[in-house]
């Protein structure tokens, strides 16, 4: 029997800060299916990558028919449906994690892992992004390592997750 | 309907303003080779097959997707129109895996009958041979990425006049693939209302019903435009 896959996966992207971002860019076009691109650029940039789970929400969202979305995440060059690195670590240089540290976290990433925001190391192991606001400012400076939410977070506490993570 | 003049192979003809060349050569009885073209479907100029040469234009144009103008003298078969219908058609059976002999649609294929029309006797360019699924998930329909030529007539068909949008077309250049849904098994799109229009559509054995055997496919084009036509009567 068919089910529908849609909805279930739109309750589980609930759960994720960086759906709250783009929920906000597609309000901010009006729900417009014509906006498709610029609402999949805001994702890209969230996630590094597009995950299934986030295109059946703004397939949802825009009430486009999945194929028509497919079809373009697919054409352009720009947008990737597999995750850049095994894990990847956001650190949000929006104004409030700006103003708490940020800039610091980023160094820290890089002299550690010579890692600039959107490059991946050589063994695939690691990727890191950076997003304008996450959503989070009262967990200000926020990091998302894969699917959790670091709060509150020093330069040398997220560099420690992130050994911990790449070491299994 | 005002009327105009045009020139077709030598022709003077005296024709209705606002058709697409192809619509007009159908009308006099002037054969124009086709693939993507399907009547009642919206024409998109994928196959290049109908290309046409207008006197003044130094370019080809699709018959499908150029409307005729007063005065334009075109011509259809020409040496040049030939060599490249030729020209396309190896291309299409240089690009999948076509094997007529193990097929459903021999003998009653468009890209059969266009193999002979262009009297293709064999091919000049290297055949990809790309693998490709066969998508068998659906209980009573075939998808066989072998012999699609990527005319879209299904994807027309199904978001035109089913208005399912269950198929699209993804990725570009020579690795674009007919999908349902999200690259989803036909079987568990979401959309697929199961009508059977884009069995109809396609003009190769790429889509077909599960109850034939080699050979036996019975496919009615025609019936895409006669239910436009029907749902118009009933307004
Ligand atoms: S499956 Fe058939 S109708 Fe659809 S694009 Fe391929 S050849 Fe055309
Ligand atoms: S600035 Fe980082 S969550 Fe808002
Ligand atoms: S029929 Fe005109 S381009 Fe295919």
């Amino acid at each position: 029997m068919k089910t529908n896959t849609l909805s279930t996966d739109v309750e589980l992207a609930k759960t994720d800060p960086r759906i709250k971002l783009i929920t906000a860019k597609i309000k901010k076009e009006n729900y417009k299916p014509d906006a498709l691109i610029e609402i999949l650029h805001t994702a890209q940039n969230a996630y590094g990558y597009l995950p299934m789970s986030v295109l059946k929400f703004i397939t949802k969202a825009l009430h486009l028919p999945p194929s028509r979305v497919y079809s373009t995440v697919t054409f352009y060059h720009f947008f990737s449906l597999k995750s850049k690195g095994e894990h990847t670590c956001l650190v949000c240089t929006g104004t409030a994690c700006y103003v708490k540290g940020a800039q610091l976290i980023l160094n820290e990433i890089e002299k550690q892992f010579a890692l600039k925001p959107g490059q991946v190391t050589a063994d695939n192991k690691l990727g890191v992004s950076v997003a304008r606001c996450i959503g989070a400012c009262g967990l200000a400076p926020a990091v998302v390592l894969d699917e959790e939410v670091h709060a509150k977070v020093s330069a040398e506490e997220i560099v420690n997750s992130i050994n911990a993570k790449i070491a299994v | 309907m005002p009327k105009i003049s045009v020139t077709i192979d030598d022709k003077k003809l005296d024709v209705d303003v606002g058709k697409t060349i192809l619509e007009i050569c159908k009308e006099s009885g002037i054969e124009i080779l086709t693939m993507c073209h399907l009547k009642g479907l919206t024409d998109v100029g994928a196959c290049r097959l109908c290309l046409v040469e207008i006197e003044g234009i130094n370019k080809l144009l699709s018959a499908c997707t150029t409307k005729i103008a007063a005065n334009m003298i075109i011509r259809t078969k020409t040496e040049k129109i030939k060599r490249y219908q030729r020209i396309t058609s190896e291309l299409f059976f240089a690009e999948r895996n076509h094997v007529c002999s193990v097929c459903v649609a021999n003998g009653k294929c468009d890209l059969q009958k266009l193999g002979y029309k262009t009297e293709m006797d064999h091919i000049r360019y290297p055949y990809l041979f790309p693998e490709c699924n066969v998508d068998t998930s659906h209980p009573w329909y075939v998808l066989d990425h072998n012999r699609c030529i990527m005319c879209t007539r299904c994807v027309r068909a199904c978001g035109e006049v089913e208005g399912a949008h269950n198929w699209n077309v993804m990725n570009r250049g020579y690795q674009v693939r007919v999908i349902s849904d999200f690259d989803t098994p036909w079987g568990e799109s979401v959309t697929c209302t199961s009508c059977g229009k884009c069995v109809h559509a396609c003009p190769t054995g790429a889509i077909w019903p599960k109850a034939i055997v080699q050979g036996q496919l019975e496919k009615k084009p025609e019936i895409i435009a006669e239910l436009i036509e029907k749902r118009k009567m009933n307004l």
